[in-house]
């Protein structure tokens, strides 16, 4: 029972044989990194980089859905580059824009 | 005229989502492009390693969907060329791309 079960997904037109399941499980990856780097310091994060993940995040959201196949997993990872991607925007426009009374204050 | 029609009520044109998410992964491209005169010690070797394999991955992708996408194809082209640059510049930046007689110190 299990193993058709296995087979079935072995199989499946999004599954493991095709590129319809590598791309999304790579695009991982990104999130991934971006979860890496939540160590790196503010200053060192680009706007157009995390900008670009984040529009790509949510977008993509929806366009996984309209495709044939639907890709679950596609969307799913979308949903979480658009979540690391607004918690790295976070960081460093809070950093750049909400710390300046420290940075004025270390200036004097 | 009537071009400008057909582009505009094609199943991949911008009245879909088979146009727009093409349209933000040109996002990653632009981005690449602003940082392209940035130091290398302000490039994230995660980030742009993961773009180059993802990219490559994507070009295949646009290729196998129905309805096929050859502005993603070409998204994820130019995208591809534009981050192994960036990757080579992180490289050399951390010493990865010298000579074996240059190589006097390790990161």
């Amino acid at each position: 029972m299990a193993t058709s079960k296995l087979q079935a997904l072995w199989n499946h037109p999004a599954g493991p044989k095709t590129i319809h399941f590598w791309a999304p499980t790579f695009k991982w990856g990104i999130s991934i990194a971006n979860i890496a780097d939540f160590a790196k310091p503010p200053e060192k994060l680009s706007y157009p980089q995390q900008f670009a993940v984040t529009a790509t995040g949510i977008i993509w959201s929806r366009y996984s859905l309209v495709i044939t196949p639907k890709n679950w997993n596609l969307f799913s990872v979308n949903v979480a580059m658009a979540g690391t991607g607004l918690y790295q925007l976070s960081r460093k426009i809070r950093h750049d824009y909400f710390n300046e009374e420290e940075t004025a204050v270390i200036k004097e | 005229m009537s071009f400008f029609k057909t582009f505009i009520n094609s199943p991949v044109g911008p009245k879909t989502t088979h146009f727009w998410g093409p349209v933000a992964n040109w996002g990653f491209v632009a981005a690449a492009m602003a940082d392209i005169e940035k130091p290398p010690e302000m490039l994230s070797g995660n980030m742009t390693g993961v773009m180059c394999v993802y990219s490559a991955l994507c070009m295949r992708f646009a290729w196998m969907i129905r309805p096929r996408n050859y502005l993603l194809l070409v998204c994820h082209a130019s995208n591809e060329t534009v981050q192994l640059y960036q990757l080579s510049r992180w490289a050399r930046g951390q010493g990865y791309l010298q000579l074996k007689e240059d190589k006097t110190s390790s990161t």
